[in-house]
């Protein structure tokens, strides 16, 4: 039992990182309706500009945090401008196909520039902590990713205000409901998507900011993190932000409950596993509201 | 399309083309066996081997309009099955290429069924999934000896007809032999593909394609169809992966999963043209012996293993897709090749 609640314990906190990961593609894909395959190398990339920073100018990753958020918000603005607002009214297969051909030039561009080491984040305010916990009974909470967590529910409690309850996130969700209805009332559709793939850029960079301190740094880190991102939108039911989080502390749990009984190679084939079943039992999501 | 020549004419010139172009295929081996460049057999035989592969995703994700990205796990179960009843049961290898295939289209029609509810993206994310759980089960099943891989035993004799009939070759005619057989696979799916294209199954793939909704109006059943899609998709990769795993003499999990037997078959499809039959063959030729060049000219340099040919291919797939998003194969090469010959087209063609 105890096992088991740790288990819990753990899960919940990696499913808080999950859901700042999710809740970038829950803006491009689930608001936006826009396919990104490239999600996870973005968040490869935050997580390099973390290691970068720390090893050549000594900044903290938390501090780094805010420069490595706005580039990145820029890269996602430029990514829309050259390349998705080419795809976005074609045919779908053509947004799959360029986001995957994203894919593989950012990931093995970043193979090219950094080889596929493994690299650590080994000074910063959070791995000095790695010792600290806390005890609620029999479980163990960890202090550094409780708040790595709470950072991200932080991030993520500030953009379910914006996306809810301000204009600009009525405006971008008025876009998403009907694009032209929305440009009689005066919304440039072109900068909503535009803003909505920096602000979905720049939260995943977060998420990789902040994953530096608990995971190895290398190229090949994103994929995964895509599916699982694909995987906990789907489960959220697309568009909710409050869903999102709460299917990513369902993914949390389920893949560390099943990493404690299980070989650790199976974690995420469960997870996987999971997606496809609610997929087919429940397609509009665990939380979908239709 | 305007042919600007009477039509027993440009049928005629066609004729010739598909016989030289025949032609080149079955002599191109002959000058590096007599030169002894062997190697460039085997970019022979991987151009043949991805074209085919190129040719078996053209089905799925060309004409019945579901992306598939983990091919490759239908590949891995037709090197491993082949492998299997070799070595423990001494198959031939055409007889445990058929084993090969019915196993791996059993398995595929079992997982696809369920997920072809899944529509769109969602159908390509379960892909995805399922290689991923594929991995895992790759590295650690005792069965096909986890991630310590399986081996074939090295052929010790025999010409080259008996090469032929059990895909193994001693020592040096290896290059030739694998190069004819994936000829002969190769074959063998260009025809099975060009005779489903013009059977009603490809109009029902395209139907379901283009209007799911419609085409299930008038009776037919999407879903049996995209299974049926994915299962031929599934037999071609198996075969594929059988004709490898004798050409390796090994199965490796993590080299049998490879990304590159995703990549490569479906760049080949986009790069020549989605949806046309000889689409995959033309983007075959293009990219294989290109990443193959860069595997050569890098290979000793500090860019090694640094995966640029895969920038490359991102950068290409980039490109393709935001601005010829239909392929090489759907550019006006007729008006081009009249105004080279200095004939107008007989009327404006607007592309």
């Amino acid at each position: 039992m105890t096992l088991f609640l740790q288990a819990v314990a753990d899960g919940l906190q990696m499913g808080l990182l999950y859901a700042l990961v999710a809740v970038g593609l829950t803006i491009i894909w689930g608001l936006m309706e826009m396919i990104n395959f490239a999600h996870g190398e973005f968040m490869m990339l935050g997580m390099f500009g973390a290691w970068g920073l720390s090893v050549s100018l000594g900044w903290d990753p938390l501090v780094s945090m805010v420069p490595l958020a706005v580039i990145m918000y820029g890269a996602g603005v430029l990514v829309y401008r050259l390349l998705m607002r080419r795809v976005q009214r074609g045919e779908i297969f053509t947004q799959i196909f360029a986001t995957v051909g994203l894919f593989f030039f950012i990931q093995n561009g970043a193979v090219a520039v950094f080889t596929s080491d493994y690299r650590f984040v080994e000074k910063s305010w959070l791995t000095g902590l790695s010792g600290a916990h806390i005890t609620l009974g029999d479980v163990r909470i960890g202090v550094p990713l409780l708040v790595g967590g709470l950072i991200a529910l932080a991030l993520f409690l500030i953009l379910y205000l914006l996306i809810d309850r301000t204009d600009f996130g009525l405006a971008l969700q008025a876009t998403s409901e009907d694009r032209d209805a929305a440009m009689l009332v005066g919304i440039r559709p072109q900068r909503m998507y535009a803003v909505a793939w920096g602000l979905g850029t720049a939260l995943v960079a977060i998420a990789g900011v902040i994953l530096a301190n608990f995971f190895a740094v290398y190229p090949q880190a994103g994929l995964s993190f895509t599916v699982l991102a694909y995987a906990i939108v789907a489960l959220g039911g697309f568009g909710s932000i409050l869903g999102t989080l709460m299917a990513a502390l369902v993914v949390g749990v389920v893949q560390s409950v099943t990493a404690a009984y299980l070989p650790p190679a199976f974690k995420d084939a469960f997870v996987f596993g999971s997606y496809i079943l609610i997929g087919l039992l429940r397609p509009q999501g665990l939380f979908g509201r239709f | 399309m305007a042919a600007s020549s009477p039509p027993g004419r440009a049928g005629r010139a066609q004729q010739v083309a598909w016989v030289l172009a025949a032609l080149v295929a079955i002599l191109y081996p002959i000058p590096f066996e007599q030169s002894g460049y062997v190697y460039y057999e085997t970019v022979g035989f991987l151009v043949l081997l991805n074209a085919m592969l190129g040719i078996g995703w053209n089905i799925i994700g060309g004409w019945a309009g579901q992306f598939d990205f983990g091919p490759n796990i239908f590949f891995a179960t037709g090197a491993y099955t082949a492998a299997l009843l070799s070595i423990h049961f001494g198959w031939n290898a055409w007889l445990a290429l058929l084993g090969a295939v019915v196993v791996s289209v059993i398995i595929c029609a079992a997982v696809t069924y369920p997920i072809t509810r899944l529509r769109g993206h969602y159908f390509a994310i379960a892909t995805v999934a399922m290689w991923m759980i594929a991995q895992p089960i790759g590295a650690t099943w005792e069965l096909i000896n986890g991630s310590r891989g399986l081996f074939l035993p090295v052929a010790t004799g025999g010409g080259f007809v008996h090469g032929m009939l059990t895909m193994e070759f001693a020592g040096r005619g290896k290059g030739l032999g694998f190069y004819y057989l994936a000829l002969v696979l190769f074959a063998l799916t260009v025809w099975g593909a060009r005779a489903a294209e013009r059977s009603k199954l490809g109009f029902y793939f395209r139907a379901v394609r283009d209007d799911q909704e419609g085409a299930e109006g008038i009776g037919i059943d999407s879903r049996l169809y995209k299974v049926i899609a994915r299962c031929l998709m599934a037999a071609i990769f198996a075969a594929g992966g059988v004709l490898y795993c004798f050409w390796a003499l090994a199965v490796f999990p993590d080299q049998v999963l490879e990304v590159n037997w995703n990549i490569l078959p479906m760049m080949a499809a986009v790069v020549g043209g989605l949806g046309r039959l000889w689409g995959p063959v033309l983007g075959s030729i293009i990219l294989i012996p290109i990443s193959q060049l860069m595997t050569a000219t890098l290979g000793a340099g500090p860019l090694a293993g640094r995966g640029i040919d895969l920038i490359i291919y991102g950068a290409v797939i980039m490109l393709i897709a935001g601005w010829r998003p239909n392929g090489l194969l759907s550019l006006p090469w007729e008006r081009w090749a009249a105004r080279l010959l200095g004939r107008a087209p007989a009327q404006p063609v607007k592309s």
